[in-house]
C-alpha cells in the first residue's frame, strides 16, 4: 500500500474512534469547511457546511482528510460556491503564528536547505543560494522543542502584552490552539470584533506586529542640535520601547548587548560609546524626567536602528494576512494535521505555560495521537538526502541519511510518513 | 425645549432624529417634500439648500450664516433626498465634504464638552468621559522644546476608533501611533471631533443606486411639487455651469500641448481618481502625488487646487506645505517603496509598461520599472516617436 493509502486509513481510523471528541466551534452551522484529501494534486476541496457535528464525524470517518479547515467567518449560505453570494455576517479575529514564517537559531541546526540551481545546500533559513543568488531553493523545515517553545512565548506575549492590556479582550473570549506542526493560532470570538473590516484588522496587526511606526510620531526628534528621545511615560508603543529598554540595561551583560546591537545593524565604534553611557542613559530614562539623548556617535540615523532593533524584539512575529484575511480557513480544532499526524490541540491559556507539544505529559492535552501501549514500531525507508535528528517523547531519532532502513516507534513513523521523508517497507 | 431637541436642531443626522422628530423623519419621503413646500418656511429652505450646493460647487468651505434651528432639520432631509435623486458621486463627495466641515466647525464651538459626550452616546460609540482630564504621557513642543502634558477628558473603545479612523489612514491616527489601555484610546477632544466628522460625511456619502427604476419614478413623482422641481432645477443649472471644470481640474498640461494624464503610471492615476472624486487621501498618498508632480514642474498654486476636494482641506496650510517640499526638492517615492506602502496599482490597473518593463520586444530582455517618472518619461518618449513617425508616414503619402 502506498504512503498515503495507509496514512488515509489511520487518520480514517482516528476519525472512527474518536469522530465525536472532535469539538464543535461556535456557529457550527455558519461555518465554510475545507478539506485537502490524500490525492497526489493538492486541490482543496472547500465551500461545504454540516448541519451538524454528527454529520462532520461522519465525513471524517469516510474521508479521513489529509488536512481539515473551517472559516473564521460566518456566514448565512457558508456551502455557497460564489463568495458574493455566502451572505457573509462576521468574522473572528484570527492571529497564525508559525515559526515558518521567521527566524528561530535553532533552523540552523534542522532546516535544510537544497539549491535547485547548482546543487549547492546547507542548514538554515534563507531565500536565496548563497553561491549563485538564486532564488531556486527547495527546504525541508523541522521541528524541535526550541523552536516551538518560541512560538508559544510569541502567543503568550500577544496575549499578556498586546491583547489582555492594551485591547482588554477577555481571556475567556480566546480560543487558543496548537496547529498540529510548527505554531498556535488564536481566535477571539467576540461578536464587536467579528464587525471588523479588512483595513481595520490591518490596523490591529500593524500594532502587535509594530509594523510601519513612525519613531518621529512617538517623539524621537531632533531640535536645535539636540535629540529628543521617546519618554516611558507615553502609554502605548513610547512605553514598551522604554520598558524593554530598561530591561536590556539593567539585565544583559555588557557581551550580550554587543550581540544584540550588532543585530539591530549599529557599528562597533558606536556600540562600544553605547555601552560606556549605558548607566547614565539608564537613569535618564527610567527618571522619565526628560528625553535628551546624548550619547557620541548616536545622530538620528543611528537611534532610528536603535529603536527599530527594539521594536522587532517587542513586536509579536503574526502571520499579517491571516489575521486582515476574512475568508480565510483555518485548521479546525481536533482535526489531525497531514504533515505530521499530530492533532490541532486545543488549549486553555493557563494550559499554555507547561504545555510541550513534542513530549506532552497531560495525556488529554498530547497532539501525539498514534501512541500504542504496545510499544508497537514500524520498518521504514528514508528517502530524503538528510532528515535532521528529532526529539519527541523525550526520546531522540536520527540523523537519517538517503536509503537507510530504520525501524523506530509507531507516532515517528508517522511523523516521517506525513513529512514524506520516507516510505514503509 | 429640551436639550436633546437642541442638539438634533444643531446635528440633525443624529440616529436619534427618528425618535424626537418622528413626525418628520419617520414620514414617506414624497410626503415629507410636499409638506416642506407647502410650509410658510419653504423659500427660507430652498435659500439655504442653493446656498450649500453654490458653496460645494465653488469648493468654499463654509457657508456663511448658517443656521441652527429646526429649519435645519427639513434642509439635512432634504439635502439626503437630493443626493438620491441626484445620483452623482461627485456631487455627494462634494456637499458631503462641506456639511461635514461645517459640522466640524459646529462642534469645535461649542463651549463645553458635554455635547460632544452627548453626540457620542447618541451615535452609540463607546466613549468615556474623564473629569478632571487623565494623563497620558507628554510631549515635547517642536518649536520651543518644551514639554506639554498630554491630558484628555475622553477616551474612545478601539473597536469604535478603528471604524471611524481607518478610512482617514492619517499617520498620526493610526493605532500604533496612539496610546490605547484597556481597550480604549486616549483621544483629544478636537480628534473625536474630526471622527465625528468623518460619520457625517460617510453618511451623507451616498452609494450608486442600482435600482433606476425606482429613483426614475420616485423623481417623475417628486418632481410634480412645484417648490421642489424648482430647487432641483437650480441646483442642476448650478452644477451645469461648474461641471466642466470638475471634469477637467487635473488635465493640467506641462507645455499646453499634451494631456499629460495619458503619461501618468497608475499609482498617480490611482490618487488622482481618489481626490478628484474627494475621497481621503493618506499621508503618504499627499507626500507622493505633491513630490511627483512637482518633480514635474507642476506650478504649486495647481497642486494645491489638486487638494481642494479633500475633506480636511486648508488652503493656507496646503500651500505653506507644497511650497516647502518644492524649496526641499525631495525625489517621489520609487517603484519599490511604492509597493512596500500598497500605493503600487500595476495589478489593479493591468499596465502594461509596470508589469512587463521596457527597453526590448523580447520579455527576458526587458529592464523592470523602478521609477514612476521613469514611466512619465518613457511614456513621452513613446508617445513623440510615434507623432514622428506618423507626421514622416504622413509626408511620404504628401509627397
Amino acid at each position: 500500500m502506498s504512503n498515503t493509502g495507509y496514512l488515509k486509513r489511520l487518520f480514517q481510523a482516528y476519525y472512527k474512534e474518536t469522530g465525536v471528541e472532535v469539538p464543535v466551534v461556535s456557529l457550527f452551522n455558519k461555518r465554510e469547511f475545507g478539506f485537502i484529501p490524500w490525492d497526489k494534486q493538492i486541490i482543496m476541496k472547500r465551500h461545504m457546511s454540516f448541519k451538524d457535528h454528527a454529520n462532520l464525524a461522519k465525513y471524517l470517518t469516510n474521508e479521513g482528510p489529509r488536512h481539515v479547515y473551517s472559516s473564521g467567518s460566518i456566514y448565512l449560505q457558508p456551502d455557497n460556491t460564489d463568495m458574493n453570494n455566502k451572505q457573509y455576517q462576521g468574522c473572528d479575529l484570527i492571529f497564525d503564528i508559525d515559526v515558518d514564517h521567521f527566524y528561530t537559531p535553532c533552523k540552523n541546526e534542522h532546516d535544510i536547505w537544497y539549491c535547485m540551481e547548482c546543487g549547492e545546500n546547507g542548514t538554515g533559513m534563507l531565500k536565496k543560494c548563497p553561491k549563485c543568488k538564486k532564488l531556486k531553493i527547495k527546504s525541508l523545515t523541522w521541528i524541535c522543542e526550541d523552536c516551538l517553545n518560541i512560538a508559544k512565548e510569541e502567543l503568550m506575549r500577544l496575549i499578556y502584552r498586546f491583547l489582555i492590556p492594551d485591547f482588554g479582550i477577555p481571556i475567556d473570549q480566546m480560543k487558543i490552539a496548537f496547529s498540529g506542526h510548527r505554531g498556535y493560532h488564536l481566535k477571539i470570538e467576540n461578536k464587536e470584533i467579528r464587525t471588523l473590516s479588512s483595513e481595520e484588522r490591518r490596523e490591529i496587526a500593524n500594532y502587535v506586529s509594530g509594523n510601519n511606526i513612525s519613531l518621529d510620531i512617538l517623539g524621537l526628534t531632533k531640535i536645535n542640535e539636540i535629540i529628543y528621545g521617546l519618554l516611558g511615560n507615553n502609554i502605548g508603543w513610547p512605553e514598551k520601547i522604554i520598558n524593554k529598554i530598561i530591561e536590556i540595561l539593567q539585565q544583559y551583560s555588557d557581551d550580550r548587548i554587543r550581540l544584540l546591537l550588532t543585530k539591530f545593524g549599529l557599528h562597533k565604534d558606536i556600540i562600544r560609546s553605547f555601552l560606556n553611557s549605558k548607566s547614565d542613559f539608564l537613569q535618564m530614562i527610567s527618571q522619565n524626567k526628560d528625553n535628551i539623548w546624548n550619547i557620541e556617535g548616536f545622530g538620528l540615523k543611528n537611534w532610528s536602528t536603535f529603536l527599530n532593533g527594539i521594536i522587532s524584539e517587542i513586536s509579536i512575529e503574526i502571520d499579517e494576512p491571516v489575521t486582515i484575511d476574512i475568508h480565510r480557513l483555518i485548521r479546525y480544532p481536533g482535526s489531525l494535521h497531514g504533515k505530521t499526524g499530530f492533532k490541532v490541540q486545543e488549549l486553555y491559556p493557563d494550559d499554555l505555560d507547561d504545555f510541550n507539544p513534542l513530549n506532552e505529559l497531560n495525556e488529554k492535552l498530547d497532539p501525539i495521537v498514534f501512541k500504542s501501549k504496545k510499544q508497537i514500531t514500524q520498518k521504514l525507508e528514508v528517502l530524503e538526502t538528510k532528515v535532521p535528528a528529532t526529539k519527541i517523547k523525550g526520546e531522540l531519532f536520527g540523523p537519517y541519511t538517503q536509503g537507510e532502513k530504520i525501524e523506530v516507534p509507531h507516532y515517528f513513523a508517522i511523523f516521517l510518513l506525513c513529512k514524506e521523508v520516507a516510505k514503509t517497507i | 425645549m429640551s436639550s436633546t431637541f437642541n442638539l438634533l436642531n444643531k446635528y440633525p443626522w443624529l440616529p436619534s432624529l427618528k425618535d424626537y422628530y418622528s413626525e418628520i423623519a419617520s414620514k414617506d419621503p414624497s410626503e415629507f417634500v410636499s409638506e416642506a413646500f407647502s410650509n410658510e418656511f419653504s423659500d427660507e429652505l430652498k435659500k439655504r439648500i442653493i446656498e450649500l450646493f453654490k458653496a460645494a460647487f465653488d469648493n468654499l468651505e463654509k457657508v456663511s450664516d448658517y443656521k441652527t434651528d429646526k429649519l435645519n432639520i427639513y434642509a439635512y432631509l432634504l439635502i439626503n433626498i437630493l443626493l438620491y435623486v441626484l445620483d452623482n458621486q461627485m456631487i455627494a463627495n462634494r456637499i458631503a465634504n462641506l456639511y461635514s466641515k461645517i459640522t466640524y466647525d459646529q462642534l469645535i464651538k461649542e463651549k463645553n464638552d458635554y455635547p460632544i459626550y452627548d453626540i457620542c452616546q447618541n451615535l452609540g460609540l463607546k466613549v468615556r468621559y474623564y473629569e478632571p482630564p487623565i494623563s497620558y504621557g507628554k510631549i515635547i513642543r517642536k518649536r520651543e522644546g518644551e514639554y506639554q502634558d498630554l491630558k484628555t477628558n475622553f477616551t474612545i473603545h478601539f473597536i469604535d476608533y478603528l471604524k471611524l479612523a481607518s478610512n482617514l489612514r492619517d499617520e498620526y491616527r493610526k493605532l500604533v501611533h496612539n496610546s490605547i489601555s484597556g481597550g480604549y484610546v486616549f483621544i483629544q477632544k478636537k480628534r473625536i471631533i474630526r471622527l465625528i466628522q468623518e460619520y457625517v460625511r460617510n453618511k451623507l456619502l451616498i452609494k450608486k443606486t442600482e435600482d433606476k427604476a425606482s429613483l426614475k419614478s420616485f423623481l417623475e413623482k417628486i418632481l410634480e411639487i412645484q417648490g421642489f422641481k424648482d430647487l432641483f432645477n437650480k441646483i442642476l443649472n448650478a452644477w451645469t455651469e461648474r461641471k466642466e471644470e470638475f471634469e477637467y481640474v487635473f488635465k493640467i498640461n506641462l507645455d499646453d500641448k499634451e494631456d499629460l494624464l495619458t503619461l501618468y503610471p497608475p499609482c498617480v492615476k490611482e490618487i488622482l481618481r481618489k481626490a478628484q472624486e474627494g475621497q481621503n487621501l493618506i499621508h503618504n498618498e499627499r507626500l507622493f502625488i505633491v513630490w511627483f508632480l512637482l518633480a514635474l514642474n507642476y506650478p504649486v498654486e495647481k497642486v494645491v487646487d489638486l487638494f481642494s476636494t479633500l475633506p480636511d482641506f486648508d488652503r493656507e496650510k496646503t500651500t505653506y506645505q507644497v511650497k516647502f517640499a518644492k524649496k526641499k526638492q525631495y525625489t517621489p517615492y520609487k517603484c519599490l517603496t511604492l509597493k512596500s506602502l500598497n500605493l503600487c496599482m500595476a495589478s489593479s490597473y493591468k499596465d502594461e509598461l509596470c508589469l512587463e518593463g521596457y527597453g526590448s520586444k523580447e520579455p527576458s530582455e526587458r529592464k523592470k520599472l523602478a521609477h514612476p517618472l521613469a514611466y512619465t518619461q518613457i511614456k513621452q518618449y513613446r508617445a513623440s516617436k510615434w507623432k514622428n513617425n506618423t507626421n514622416k508616414q504622413l509626408g511620404k503619402e504628401n509627397e
